[in-house]
């Protein structure tokens, strides 16, 4: 798994690459509290890259949702790919989380 | 590095309703034999019960595919169960009572008897759990002991078509009716890492029939239920679950059974595709266990 992060417009896109599972979601969940702890709040993922997650990279991402939303912000997915979509779906995120065709969408979705 | 041997990666599996899409677990099994990883035991629930009882019982992926092929036909629903339409239209004169079923069961019990013979649920090489519903409570029933024929009879009692099935004095119905992908059975039974195959109901393109009706209600609400529990075992749970959906792009009705080599395919490219990740995961569990128990 990769991780990258990059202000846009207001926003920070985290990039996730590869695949978030039991191996690596401590280091997901570990870059994604370091934007929180700063009080960077509106986050956006970037699943472009992303190819699978497992329960440990969707308890990952809850996770980063309810701190970031309990801080007046939150974590918007962006371009995610048909397998992890549906994995997303599978475990009922899609009904609690945004969901945009794109990055830019959603970093606009903040404003 | 200690040296990881090829018996020390092992797997819970856990196979979910979706009638002849469960032959898809077959290509899991076959992709998860490739690359030297063992399972440590198996649930099954519905006809995911069938896979994973002939699996369990040692067969290898050629002969549960033939033996399902057989066993798993539209005749094993083809015979109306005429005193059951008399019961529902006149149920003061004919005794309307919890053992409904719209369809014979006899061709399904001939069959599982066939195959299964008088098969238990402990001899079974690899440890077996078969999840089926209590009908008067609605709880999960998981069965480790006892006659693998009544247990899949019971976990595939699909509502209205067959009808409960009694054991021990309990009525039980189909396992998807408290959990189409019962994960929370290996998470009980102490599974660290386990690999789920589960599949959606397919809703019905028209609703032309009672049985349609019924159907597509049915299939509303257990795709509701298999996300609510997935959800909640995902995400309650310290164990790593890994979810294998595989992508079917041709309509697979109830018993296309002539879609079994497809289905087995699109199981093992889904499958295939976890298997790096899947390796690693259990050679850094192996190794953590080794150094515990060196220390």
């Amino acid at each position: 798994m990769k991780v990258s992060v990059k202000p846009m417009d207001g926003s920070i896109v985290v990039c996730i690459e590869g695949s978030v599972d039991g191996l690596t979601a401590d280091e997901l969940l570990a870059k994604l509290d370091e934007q929180v702890d700063a009080g960077k709040v509106r986050l956006v993922a970037d699943l472009s890259g992303l190819e699978y997650t497992s329960s440990a990279g969707l308890r990952a991402l809850l996770g980063t949702v309810k701190r970031a939303r309990n801080k007046g912000g939150d974590l918007r997915l962006a371009a995610v790919q048909q397998p992890v979509f549906k994995v997303l779906d599978l475990a009922g995120f899609t009904g609690i989380l945004k969901i945009f065709d794109d990055v830019p969408s959603a970093v606009a979705s903040f404003k | 590095m200690q040296q990881i041997r090829q018996g020390d990666r092992r797997v819970a599996v856990v196979i979910g309703s979706g009638s002849v899409k469960c032959a898809a677990s077959l290509g899991l099994f076959r992709a998860l034999k490739r690359h030297g990883i063992g399972v440590s035991m198996l649930v099954g629930c519905s006809a995911g019960c069938l896979y994973a009882s002939m699996l369990a019982l040692g067969k290898d992926t050629a002969e549960a595919a033939e033996a399902t092929a057989r066993l798993w036909t539209r005749d094993v629903a083809g015979h109306r169960n005429r005193m059951a339409l008399l019961k529902l239209l006149m149920p003061r004169t004919f005794g309307f009572d919890g053992e409904f079923g719209l369809r014979s069961d006899k061709v399904i019990m001939a069959r599982l008897r066939t195959a299964f013979g008088d098969a238990q649920i402990e001899d079974a090489q690899i440890p077996l759990y078969l999840a089926a519903t209590d009908f008067l409570t609605g709880q999960q029933k998981i069965f480790s002991r006892g006659s693998i024929v009544d247990a899949i009879r019971a976990s595939i009692a699909v509502p209205f078509l067959f009808s409960p099935w009694r054991i021990d004095d309990r009525l039980y119905v189909d396992g998807y009716v408290s959990d189409p992908l019962p994960v929370g059975v290996a998470i009980k039974e102490g599974a660290r890492v386990i690999v789920a195959m589960g599949f959606e109901s397919p809703t019905q393109e028209r609703i032309t029939s009672g049985a349609r009706f019924a159907f597509q209600l049915s299939s509303i609400l257990s795709n509701n239920l298999l996300k609510s529990q997935f959800a909640f075992h995902g995400l309650a749970h310290y164990a790593e679950i890994l979810p294998i959906i595989p992508e079917f792009t041709e309509r697979v009705h109830l018993f296309d059974t002539g879609k079994i080599p497809y289905l087995i395919e699109e199981g093992e490219r889904a499958a295939e595709a976890q298997m790096p990740y899947l390796t690693r995961l259990l050679d850094a569990d192996a190794s953590e266990a080794q150094s515990r128990a060196a220390n």
